[in-house]
């Protein structure tokens, strides 16, 4: 049988549709949607035979550059769009991979439940590409890395089999398996369906506005609250020029910054969360600022209105120990690039913080001086979106040849 | 036992030796018997039982070597892959399961001569640690420094660093710090090719799986850790410590269930049941080891409120009050716990029944449950309100502060009360399980039933989480030898784990797998074993890491 044909036994004929191959490419790429794991583990098994190449396909999927020297099945997950059990006595729900985390909310939400407080950003992708793929900021102070709400996850590997690690609420039976396939980018094993912890909303949730002398300072203030246990559902600081452009010409003091908090959980709770993070703030010169700032922040935070200004053009993560050099290292190489820099801090978690600077000369983003910065950034510490273990990269490789020797799963990505 | 062959390698041992001295000079190499004897087993207790009759273990390794830097790790496994010798690393030896058994010999790699704490960063809040540091010395030096790892397992005083990251351990307050592999950054390994490798970096950031969270647990079966590290957290400011009582066993699960689903996160919650409740009632075993103040008599207990870990586990409080308690009381005065206990290791199921009869008694007054949380001194004053308040709301009586303090100033004292019960002739052991709360009665029931055929049970519910919980059974049995002792306690673990299988939980929440449960490892992860074996094959290709363990193929080495 033809690949073709092969997978339209697999998954029918109504969701098999050829593409146009690469220029230099004798080879044919279709676009396959299974409509259940069985049928991904079909699709897998017979472009295997074929020594297919093997791409999943998400809602936000980009694919790796093609290689002409084998045919390409592009696996697409948006049929897999179900939720297969909610647990509400656990609190765990068990989704197919193509549904994506903001549809989940949906389905959640009215029940009083939800995946927890992270960005709708980061729910926008599809359950199997939020997990497959690691990126920093996939957390919350609140209910941590995304990654740590997996509790199980089914797959398919690249001869067909289908894997799925046990769910429980701990183990200690060898290492944990679906940490092979959470950030393995569909090289490891195609992802289907993923059983997730999930939470109460909360009975309550306080905003909270502060103005502190300085971005260090503010920095130094949500550590000191952290510290002493405060569980924050979000925090962003802004730096005097990001906090201009975001809250309408808000004219901090030089130098100042400005910090949103928002707390949730028991009444009780959320307002000594709250009472904490003031506290620190005041410790750390600062004071109270209006309210409003932190009631736009969280709207636009939870998708209800645009933020203002042109995207971020550079992402860095750095640990708590070393944001403020990352964030001085990178506004003053940017001033010797001629360009200015500004940023917010956010994504506030166990392993420190996301930091979006914008970058610009004459107004415009500047190519050389984004990387001029990024260098900067990466001396002084920080992780680079993206960022990789290269290190390592001989035991994936051994791993992937261990359960793939014809590398059919997603060739050409990390690596 | 486990299905592989368990011959012992040919070596020439008076070259390996030779060899081993020329890495670490001749000093930290032992070929000697009563060495090889001592780390021919760690504390299964299947082991005991023969070690009881004198019997000494067929597994004896070859060589013992205690290197003090990674770089000796190095040119150990170098060495043992040249020669295709096993190698079974070594922490304190407190595991449970038998996977420190040299099951094929080889060189044993004991971990304690590296134990530094290297550094505490105050702003990343980490710190790095050698594996072979003991458990009590790590806490206690963290706690000079202000701060805590906190985790507190039993075997704190005689297991290490790099033995809990091995096992996916948890302490007594893992409901609040999370369980090990909940609080690491980062590893240092030397993998069975004999290479360095470093885990570190915001895990959760970079791309490519996590080779951290692949290496922990695995039990010494993909590489030998040799420092990590860990998170850790500013000392507790305050604690607050509380016992209830509540109708029954499921009352008491939905009560913690309600508490941890608002949000809340105690350090430490622990139901009993009847059973447990009732044996904890009538205090400690008969034994003379209790001073005048009720101490224990190996050492003094400092106060708990300081922090600090008791420098030697105390035992039990004896408490006397009420009805049931005054028979308790008059029984104990008699020695009733130990001649029950003799009772219960001859007629199990007639013992279990007659005791369904007195706990029913107990139960009228209800399960014991304690309570504990700590931390920053607001936050925790808030939490425990809201903790105990929502308790109540389930149906929990306060039983005020005593029964809480009782609990942390002995709550290392059960692991040593085992000794005693092996000397008497019989066996005891933990059989230590979790599932999610939809299911986690009926994993109690099902286990209950399936070890209750053989021996006396009991469980306390510990280790709770908003998804599920732990139960923690223990068992004793006894038989006329060792042989058919040996029999029983294999049918209450094949009994007990397949019924945790059926129900669909984990077979193992904290005391992994070793060779006990090695046979059970295909029915807990099915066809996902692949991927351990895909590890396997990355990180230790030629099989050389602690063979015979997890479940895992037989290694080329050992086929």
């Amino acid at each position: 049988m033809t690949l073709h044909d092969e997978l339209v036994t697999a998954v029918g004929v109504d969701h098999v549709e050829s593409v146009p191959g690469e220029p230099d490419s004798h080879h044919r790429t279709w676009h396959v949607k299974p409509g259940s794991a069985a049928e991904v583990a079909e699709v897998i098994r017979r472009a295997g035979q074929h020594k297919a190449a093997v791409h999943p396909l998400g809602v936000q999927g980009r694919l790796p550059r093609p290689d002409p020297t084998r045919p390409r099945v592009l696996v697409s997950t948006r049929r897999l769009d179900q939720v297969l059990q909610l647990d509400e006595m656990s609190l765990m729900v068990h989704a197919q991979a193509g549904i994506t985390g903001l549809e989940l909310e949906r389905i959640l939400g009215p029940r009083g439940l939800s995946l927890g407080d992270y960005p709708p950003v980061v729910l926008t992708p599809s359950l199997g590409g939020i997990i497959a793929v690691r990126t920093p900021g996939k957390s919350s102070a609140r209910h941590g890395f995304f990654e740590d709400a997996v509790v199980g996850v089914s797959a398919v590997l690249a001869d067909g089999r289908t894997v799925h690690t046990r769910v429980a609420p701990r183990r200690s039976t060898g290492p944990d398996l679906s940490r092979a396939l959470c950030g393995s980018e569909g090289t490891i094993g195609f992802i289907t369906s993923a059983v997730l912890r999930i939470h109460q909303k909360p009975e309550a949730r306080l905003l909270a506005a502060y103005v502190l002398p300085s971005l260090n300072a503010a920095v130094s203030a949500v550590y000191l609250a952290l510290r002493e246990e405060a569980a924050p559902s979000g925090l962003r600081i802004y730096d005097t020029a990001e906090a201009a452009q975001h809250f309408d010409g808000l004219a901090l003091p030089a130098d100042h910054a400005l910090l949103c908090a928002a707390t949730a959980g028991p009444t009780d709770l959320a307002a000594c969360d709250r009472d904490l993070i003031t506290s620190a703030v005041i410790a750390e010169g600062g004071s109270t600022a209006d309210e409003h700032l932190a009631d736009l922040w969280w709207r636009r935070l939870r998708g209800g209105e645009p933020t203002p200004g042109p995207a971020p053009s550079l992402q860095v993560m750095a640990t708590p120990g070393k944001l403020r050099a990352v964030y001085r290292a990178v506004i003053a190489q940017a001033r010797v690039a001629g360009a200015t820099a500004r940023a917010h801090v956010s994504r506030f978690d166990a392993d420190g913080a996301v930091m979006f600077f914008t970058i610009q000369r004459g107004g415009h983003p500047h190519d050389e001086a984004i990387a001029d910065c990024e260098h900067a950034a990466e001396v002084a510490g920080g992780w680079l979106l993206g960022a990789r273990a290269q290190k390592l990269d001989r035991y994936l490789d051994a791993l992937r040849d261990a359960l793939d020797p014809d590398r059919i799963m997603n060739p050409g990505t990390l690596s | 036992m486990s299905e592989v062959a368990k011959q012992p390698m040919q070596v020439d041992v008076d070259r390996l030796q030779r060899e081993l001295e020329a890495i670490v000079g001749p000093r930290r190499v032992s070929v000697r018997a009563v060495d090889l004897d001592t780390y021919s087993r760690d504390m299964w207790p299947r082991l005991l039982i023969a070690y009881r009759e004198g019997h000494k273990s067929p597994h004896r390794p070859h060589a013992i070597v205690w290197p003090e830097h990674v770089r000796e790790v190095v040119a150990i496994v170098k060495l043992a892959r040249e020669h295709r010798i096993p190698i079974v690393p070594y922490g304190g030896g407190s595991g449970v399961c038998g996977g420190a058994v040299p099951l094929f010999g080889g060189i044993t790699i004991d971990t304690k001569r590296m134990q530094q704490l290297r550094s505490v960063s105050a702003d990343e809040l980490i710190c790095d640690v050698e594996a072979g540091l003991s458990g009590e010395r790590f806490e206690r030096d963290l706690a000079r420094r202000g701060y805590t790892f906190g985790h507190f397992p039993s075997s704190i005083y005689c297991s290490t660093v790099g033995g809990w990251l091995a096992t996916r351990a948890a302490g007594q307050l893992s409901t609040k710090y999370g369980k090990v592999e909940d609080r690491v950054t980062g590893l240092t390994v030397v993998t069975g090719r004999g290479e360095i490798i470093e885990t570190d970096g915001p895990n959760r950031a970079l791309r490519g799986p996590s080779w951290t969270q692949l290496i922990v647990g695995s039990e010494g079966t993909l590489g030998l850790i040799t420092s990590a590290r860990l998170r850790v957290s500013p000392a507790p400011q305050l604690r607050v410590f509380r016992g209830f009582e509540i109708d029954d066993v499921a009352a008491g699960a939905e009560a913690i269930r309600r508490v941890l689903q608002r949000g809340l996160r105690p350090a430490v919650v622990r139901l009993y049941d009847e059973l447990d409740t009732l044996m904890n009632s009538f205090g400690s075993h008969d034994e003379p080891t209790e001073g005048p103040e009720g101490h224990d008599l190996h050492g003094p207990v400092p106060p708990v409120e300081s922090g600090a870990l008791p420098a030697w586990p105390a035992a039990q409080p004896q408490r006397a009050d009420g009805v049931v308690d005054r028979l308790i009381a008059l029984a104990k005065g008699k020695g009733l716990r130990h001649n029950v206990m003799h009772a219960a290791r001859g007629h199990s199921q007639l013992v279990n029944k007659l005791f369904g009869a007195v706990a029913e008694k107990v139960a009228r007054r209800g399960c014991r449950m304690i309570v504990g949380l700590e931390g920053s001194r607001i936050r925790t004053e808030v939490e425990a309100a809201l903790t105990f308040s929502e308790l109540e709301a389930a149906g929990a009586r306060d039983k005020g502060e005593d029964p809480g303090w009782a609990w942390l100033r002995h709550r290392y004292a059960v692991s040593y009360r085992m000794s005693p019960m092996f000397r008497d002739g019989a066996f005891v052991d933990t059989m230590e399980v979790a599932s999610s709360w939809e299911r986690l009665m009926d994993l109690y029931h099902a286990v209950r039933a399936a070890i209750g055929q053989h021996a006396v049970v009991m469980a306390h519910f510990s280790h709770a989480y908003a998804d599920g919980c732990s139960i923690y059974f223990t068992f004793a049995g006894t038989a006329p030898d060792a042989a058919s002792a040996e029999r029983l306690y294999d049918a209450i673990w094949r009994d007990g784990l397949e019924a945790t299988t059926r129900v669909g939980a984990t077979i193992s929440h904290h005391h992994g797998v070793g060779l006990l449960k090695a046979p059970y490892m295909l029915g807990e992860h099915r066809e996902a074993m692949a991927l351990f074996e895909a590890a396997k094959a990355s990180l230790d290709p030629d099989g050389i890491f602690n063979p015979g363990k997890m479940g895992l193929r037989p290694p080329r080495t050992t086929r």
